[in-house]
């Protein structure tokens, strides 16, 4: 579970170079929060594109996350990277007020879906690719809204646990105070990711790391010490989540299927 | 000492290791890039130059095979790389046509403007994230074959992870073991570098003490589909001594030069080539086969 992480970092930036590289993009765009993972993402981008190249949009829902807000705007000041702080409440709103719902999931995910609508407008004025900031642990729990904050044209933290990205942060120099800070979706306020899960990422990731790097049995691992209902509660999350780690199935008809048998690297000609 | 000639006694041998990134599926491109790095090795007067699997097409091909393939005897891509092998011998790697519609994962070693040898990879990966045995035929065979420097053999990548193919380069009579390789890193910790690095260094170490050969390792860098090639080429002496590693994320070329007389050196301390037995290893696994087929 222990990184290296000036190897991480150079591995994670020579990804970035080699992506843009190959696909002609000069600029990089993401949505910074205020959180971790964002943090992490935009001193990563910054150092291997250059922070001219870096745009990081700011998208808060009018004044709820006040402080992550400033913590945002910190961290694009520190890397000197351009920054817009877009307010998604109009949009939001307007459409809310046509069918309200008290539901906080549907509220999130359709705050969640804006942002992305957003970015991937911005990316398209600027020439920019969108860095996804989705991390391994949401990854494999299914803790991220699909076409929301998991949509993206490359994922350079995907296969880093969150108890990694602590580690990579602290030594790329991101902020104390986000470091220290309370993992949150950002879906509503006081909303914190270990609250809603009910569990802490360090039991998660403990037992994820076992699962899957290790491949260990669900049988082992609670044999190793770790609580049967914690384990099972993990590897239901990982079971039921497959469909947002996936493209949709495509009904096969026909003598060769896109997804099936018509199959090329993503790299084609890069 | 005479610097690259063909005087027995004393021979030292520049070797250049391309550690390269193709462009996935673009042969054009990518015979441009070895011609790049020929030329500049044959500046530096190297009579050697290797570069990785699948080097004139990327590796993570999928149905590109069929598109890229080529018959080595017949592409014009080959007739210009065979002219620049005229004084410096060229391994590369392609995707090889060798009976209409049936693809190999080839590498190949050019020598005086010929094809002296072709290796068809034998173990084609094909679990977790590699699906080589989806696209590619598998080779049947491991041969040494002479060159100006000694008997030569070749493996690719997975190749090298078993050492009964080693063993038989070494019963073969190999003075050189030369592996190519599209290898991707996985796994890591406290330490720098993937875990993986690890084993291939292992091999390189212990495949080219026993076998008192010089292990030549030609590992390619760059991404593709996500996965990041480790690089880190390197090349152990017949003592199993490592004598040179490349970066693991950079392209470029590594020169190193390989000492001839160190194969003779290290089989005069350690006669491991004298006292194999390879009757005896053959009478065993045709016992071992014959029980598999009851």
């Amino acid at each position: 579970m222990k990184i290296n992480p000036s190897f991480v970092e150079n591995v994670l930036c020579s990804f970035i170079r080699g992506e843009f590289g190959k696909f002609n993009y000069q600029k990089a765009i993401l949505g910074l929060s205020g959180g971790l993972d964002s943090s992490v993402c935009a001193f990563l981008a910054a150092r291997a594109l250059g922070p001219k190249n870096v745009i990081g949009m700011i998208l808060p829902y009018k004044d709820t996350f006040g402080e992550d807000v400033k913590d945002a705007q910190a961290v694009a000041r520190r890397l000197g990277i351009r920054s817009e702080v877009i307010d998604i409440a109009p949009m939001v709103d307007t459409y809310f007020s046509g069918h309200p719902t008290q539901d906080r999931v549907r509220r999130g995910n359709k705050m969640a879906r804006e942002r992305m609508s957003i970015l991937y407008d911005i990316s398209a004025k600027e020439h920019a690719l969108i860095l996804g900031t989705s991390n391994k642990t949401e990854l494999l729990i299914g803790y991220g809204t699909i076409h929301g904050d998991m949509a993206c044209a490359i994922n350079p933290l995907g296969d880093l646990y969150k108890t990694q990205i602590r580690e990579l942060a602290a030594h790329l120099g991101v902020p104390a105070g986000i470091l220290k800070k309370k993992p949150s979706a950002g879906l509503w306020p006081g909303q914190t990711d270990e609250g809603e899960i009910g569990l802490t990422y360090g039991q998660i990731d403990e037992i994820l790391f076992r699962l899957v790097d290790e491949r260990k049995s669900i049988k082992d691992i609670i044999a190793a010490g770790f609580a049967k209902k914690t384990v099972e509660k993990i590897a239901t999350l990982v079971r039921n989540s497959e469909f947002k780690r996936k493209m949709p199935p495509i009904a096969k008809i026909s003598a060769r299927t896109v997804g099936h048998d018509f199959l090329y690297p993503y790299d084609r000609n890069r | 000492m005479k610097t690259g000639s063909n005087c027995a006694n004393f021979f030292i041998v520049k070797v250049a290791l391309a550690q390269i990134a193709p462009r996935l599926g673009d042969v054009e491109q990518n015979l441009q890039l070895h011609l790049h790095f020929i030329e500049k090795s044959v500046i530096k007067k190297a009579r050697l130059i290797i570069f990785p699997e699948l080097s004139l097409t990327g590796y993570t091909l999928m149905d590109l095979v069929q598109e890229v393939g080529l018959k080595p005897d017949e592409s014009p891509i080959f007739r210009k790389i065979k002219a620049l092998s005229r004084n410096t011998d060229i391994v590369l790697g392609f995707v090889e046509e060798k009976e209409a519609g049936v693809f190999y994962n080839s590498s190949a070693y050019l020598s005086a403007g010929k094809i002296v040898h072709i290796h068809r990879k034998v173990f084609l990966p094909t679990y977790g994230m590699l699906e080589e045995a989806k696209f590619f035929a598998p080779g049947k065979n491991f041969e040494t074959f002479p060159t100006r420097f000694g008997r030569a053999g070749l493996m690719i990548c997975r190749d090298f992870l078993s050492y009964g193919a080693a063993y038989l380069l070494f019963a073969g009579g190999a003075d050189i073991i030369i592996v190519t390789s599209a290898a991707p890193g996985r796994g890591f910790s406290e330490r720098r570098g993937f875990a993986t690095d690890r084993m291939w260094e292992l091999m390189g170490e212990a495949i080219s003490f026993f076998s008192t050969s010089f292990v030549i390792y030609s590992n390619r860098v760059g991404c593709e589909d996500g996965k990041t090639f480790a690089g880190g080429s390197f090349v152990y002496n017949p003592q199993g001594k490592l004598l040179v590693k490349a970066s693991p994320v950079e392209e470029g070329l590594v020169f190193v030069d390989l000492d001839l007389n160190e194969i003779r050196a290290s089989r005069k301390t350690w006669p491991f080539k004298r006292d194999d037995r390879p009757e005896i290893i053959l009478r065993a696994l045709e016992r071992i086969v014959r029980k598999y087929e009851d």
